[in-house]
């Protein structure tokens, strides 16, 4: 038995090497000399990085990726959070519908959602703005953030609602300082999520984006045009950035969990 | 608890957000899309009409059904195989580790999720080039060169990176969650290790596994990184035949065509999943 | 030997990165004291590089904004999907003008504007660029097509013919360049379509050509866009590429890599790049200016070394220009009156084809049977 389970770990340890051996090279080249990276290594630079973000559309193309990252994660956390409360509170037909749609768009390819989105946007003319970028990820995102707020839900009592009512609160007073209290950290966490699910997401913003580029489509076009490691340059820090709003989220829903 | 008095200001706030955005913003457009299979394209623009030529010429070709085929062979392939391949490792994770350090593990595989599948593809290349890594570290054994770009080889590499983080998360949920004393009541029972796995593991895992497949049937299905930038296109899946329709001439009624397709294709195996995974129980 | 070229090109590329930094800085200095005019560019890859731009953008205080595009097919999908007036300045493949035109894309220009007299007499008039004397858009560079190859793999002699990509020392890696209209030519030209051209040819010349072209599937590699193409033959992951030519092997032979494009016996393939200007722009006037500019010697000096990927000049004045600045570099692309590889001499002698939309067959059945070629 013995074993077997440390067959089971090797096994195991191969599997993430090769699920992380993208990641760590990627890492990796983005320091090393050569453009076309072979063994042995270049030598250590920080050339592809000077390269990278001397160029003003990169810094042009962070600056779109913050605004639509932060105009994202607000309209569809609070989106989710709508959407998760609705389920949690009422009971109405046709709410398996409801629920479907509020949980469909991530299962639909994203070269699908591009097209149908450039075609449709293009029709009401918001195909190119930054303002199309965001309604395309907000759609993508509100589900993360739905499930987010709908398992904290889960947690409350429903009856400390009640008895907010009971007290004289009204339903709004009782949200106020019952129920986004208690989703104060789902809400938090919600918001880090869809963040990073947007500045990460490079499929419809392709399709969308006309002009204004964002990181992820900065990357797309380096692959598609002049190929070389600018590309996991700019990708170590969209990594990092990425990590960065995750390990947020999880710390903020981590340290309320150990108050209580 | 539950008030439905005529115009509640308060239950529509939260209700409507979802229904007003995603109705406007992904049911419209798919409607529309679907709407666009019947328009006609006449020196580059789009005008609406009613006719069935997209559809005809679309389903009509080889090249659709090829790419179809492939499309759908390859996902099914890709669903199968990292569901094999993650399932030592998940058993590993889910019986053979401690609490924390599975969560740990699982914690780190999401990690994948937030870094560009884009840069993943790429360092791929530059990984299993003919003159990368593996094939430099090969040749100090004297193996290879292997050609492993621009092939399915190459997109199968992209699809396992693409979905297996989420395969293994799937199943070790679902082993994780299996009745430790089932096994045991097996084990006492005489039942040869194989034997537990098979009519005891297995049935009781049945909704993640399923699921855990299911995903990565959907992933692979709609990915077009993988069959692009490692598979060259050859042959062309049909992400690479909708984004090839758009760029050339104009012709979105006919990826809409495919798309739709897709979507229908989606729906069919996804039901089916479904049904697999929760149906029958009882 | 690899560590030399690979150091060669670390330097090379420092110095680029060196230039970009230090021309990036007066640009961000400036936005400081006053918002440049944007001039949204619609081109192929590279043509808003700092490179070229560069300069203009600081003396006349522009900022380009560039989407890039790979074929006329798709530059027209993206016009149609923007809102009109969305492109200031429109750099197309030279058979997409009329297109552009019947479709009502682009604004009629002035010809006092331009240097035509400057221009090789084939040039003047460019096919498609003219309706009588209404100019629509003006051509900037050009370049030939030919076979490119990996010259470890294939000798100058096997390459001098589009056989080569038949010839089993290259079997599985000839790629092709992703867009039918220059593959498709040139399997043309080896099936000796070549009067009146390549691309007008009746029904029995098109089904021979499919069979021919449908004959090298086995040979093939994989399709690229421009990134893939660059990378599969810098890296020998590809030995030939089809529907290329110096403009691709141009710059990684600069960078070191053992590449190379002829001009085979059965003729090449002339692309053509032409600057004209977005329908419904407000910024008509720098933009002339910039055209001028492109077309003035130091601006063909550019165009010419571009670094995404050279072109030659149109323009006498050019040649010249490009034999003080880089004397090595036009001996390289023959532009010198008269040298064996100039390219005018090449296009009176009969060698050269002006790459062109399909004048038998619509576009579409090019491009169908391009994909049913693909997914064969």
């Amino acid at each position: 038995m013995k074993a077997v389970s440390a067959l089971g770990r090797v096994y195991l340890a191969a599997l993430f090497l090769f699920i992380f051996a993208p990641i760590a090279a990627s890492f990796v080249f983005s320091f090393n000399s050569d453009r076309f990276p072979t063994l042995p290594l270049g030598h250590f630079t920080t050339e592809w990085y000077a390269r990278a973000f001397s160029r003003p559309e990169v810094w042009e193309a962070i600056r779109n990726s913050l605004i639509v990252a932060a105009a994202t994660s607000v309209l569809s956390t609070f989106i989710g959070f709508a959407t998760a409360y609705t389920d949690f509170r009422y009971g109405f037909r046709f709410k398996q519908a409801y629920l479907a749609l509020a949980l469909l768009p991530p299962t639909l390819p994203l070269v699908i959602l591009g097209l149908a989105m450039l075609a449709w946007l293009s029709q009401v003319g918001l195909s190119g703005t930054l303002a199309g970028i965001i309604i395309a990820h907000v759609v993508l995102a509100t589900p993360f953030a739905m499930a987010i707020c709908r398992l904290r839900l889960n947690q409350i009592d429903p009856s400390l609602e009640a008895a907010a009512w009971n007290l004289g609160a009204g339903q709004w007073m009782a949200m106020r300082h019952v129920i986004l209290p208690f989703c104060a950290p789902a809400i938090l966490s919600a918001l880090c999520l869809t963040a990073a699910v947007s500045f990460d997401e490079f499929v419809v913003a392709w399709f969308v984006s006309g002009l204004n580029r964002t990181v992820p489509v900065m990357i797309l076009e380096i692959l598609q045009g002049n190929v070389d490691p600018q590309i996991n340059a700019i990708g170590t820090v969209v990594f990092l950035t990425s990590m960065t709003l995750v390990i947020a989220a999880q710390v903020l829903i981590f340290r309320k969990r150990r108050h209580e | 608890m539950r008030t439905s008095r005529p115009l509640d200001v308060y239950r529509l706030v939260w209700r409507l957000p979802l229904l007003v955005w995603q109705g406007a913003f992904f049911v419209v457009p798919l409607a529309f899309l679907a709407a666009m299979t019947f328009w006609l394209v006449q020196n580059y623009r789009m005008e609406p009409a009613f006719v069935l030529t997209n559809w005809q010429k679309t389903l009509g070709r080889s090249v659709f059904w090829d790419a179809y085929w492939l499309t759908l062979g390859r996902a099914l392939l890709a669903g199968v195989l990292a569901s094999v391949v993650a399932f030592p490792a998940s058993y590993t994770l889910a019986f053979r580790m401690g609490d924390s350090a599975r969560r740990f593990a699982l914690m780190c595989l999401v990690v994948p999720f937030f870094t560009s599948f884009l840069v993943r593809a790429y360092a791929w290349q530059v990984i299993l080039a003919e003159g990368g890594p593996v094939n430099a570290a090969l040749g100090t054994i004297g193996l290879g060169p292997f050609t492993m770009l621009n092939s399915g080889f190459g997109a199968m590499v992209g699809y396992l990176t693409l979905v297996l983080p989420l395969v293994v998360i799937f199943q070790t949920w679902s082993l994780a969650a299996i009745d430790r004393s089932l096994i045991e009541a097996a084990g006492n029972l005489g039942a040869s290790p194989g034997r537990v796995l098979v009519s005891v593991i297995l049935p009781a895992a049945r909704t993640g596994l399923v699921l855990g497949a299911l995903f990565a049937f959907i992933m692979t299905f709609g990915d077009f990184v993988s069959p692009f930038y490692l598979g060259g296109s050859k042959p062309p899946t049909l992400t690479i035949l909708i984004i090839d329709t758009t760029k050339s001439g104009q012709q979105w009624p006919r990826a809409a065509v495919v798309a739709l397709m897709m979507i229908a294709t989606l729906f069919a195996v996804a039901a089916a999943a479904l049904r697999a995974a929760y149906g029958g129980r009882r | 030997m690899m560590t030399e070229s690979r150091l060669h090109l670390t330097r090379r590329r420092l110095l680029q990165g060196a230039a970009s930094v230090a021309l990036a800085t007066p640009m961000l200095n400036r936005a400081w004291a006053q918002e440049p005019t944007q001039i949204n560019m619609l081109a192929w890859y590279g043509h808003a590089e700092p490179d070229i731009v560069g300069e203009f953008e600081a003396a006349n205080n522009v900022k380009f904004v560039p989407k890039y595009y790979a074929g006329g097919d798709n530059m027209l999908a993206l016009i149609s999907q923007s809102p009109p007036g969305t492109y200031d300045l429109i750099l197309s493949d030279a058979e997409f003008v009329q297109q552009l035109n019947a479709a009502g894309y682009i604004e009629q220009m002035d010809p006092s504007l331009y240097p035509f007299d400057d221009f090789f007499p084939e040039f003047q008039k460019f096919p498609g660029h003219w309706t009588g004397d209404q100019l629509w858009s003006v051509m900037v560079r050009y370049g030939l097509l030919g076979v490119s190859y990996n010259t470890d793999a294939l000798t100058r002699e096997e390459a001098m013919s589009y056989n080569a990509y038949w010839n089993p020392k290259v079997t599985g890696k000839v790629g092709h360049f992703d867009w039918h209209l220059p593959n498709l030519g040139q399997i043309s030209l080896l099936n000796g379509n070549k009067s009146p051209s390549p691309f007008d040819i009746d029904a029995a010349a098109w089904g021979a050509l499919q069979e021919k072209t449908l004959s090298l599937k086995p040979q093939v590699g994989g399709y690229f866009d421009y990134g893939g193409t660059f990378s599969s033959l810098k890296n020998g992951e590809m030995l030939a590429m089809v529907g290329i030519g110096d403009w691709i092997t141009g710059v990684l032979a600069k960078d070191g890599a053992k590449v190379d494009s002829v001009i085979p016996e059965e003729g090449g393939i002339q692309w053509t790049e032409s600057y004209s200007i977005g329908k419904g722009t407000s910024k008509t006037e720098i933009v002339n200016k910039f055209i001028t500019y492109m077309l003035s010697p130091a601006g063909q000096v550019k165009s010419i070394q571009m670094a995404a990927y050279p072109g030659l000049s149109p323009t006498l004045s050019g040649w010249t220009a490009i034999q003080e600045a880089n004397p090595a570099e036009a001996k390289r692309s023959g532009l010198i009156v008269g040298a064996d590889n100039d390219p005018i001499k090449m296009y009176r002698e009969g060698r050269i084809f002006y790459r062109d939309t399909p004048k038998q067959q619509t576009l579409e059945d090019w491009n169908d049977f391009w994909s049913e070629y693909k997914s064969a």
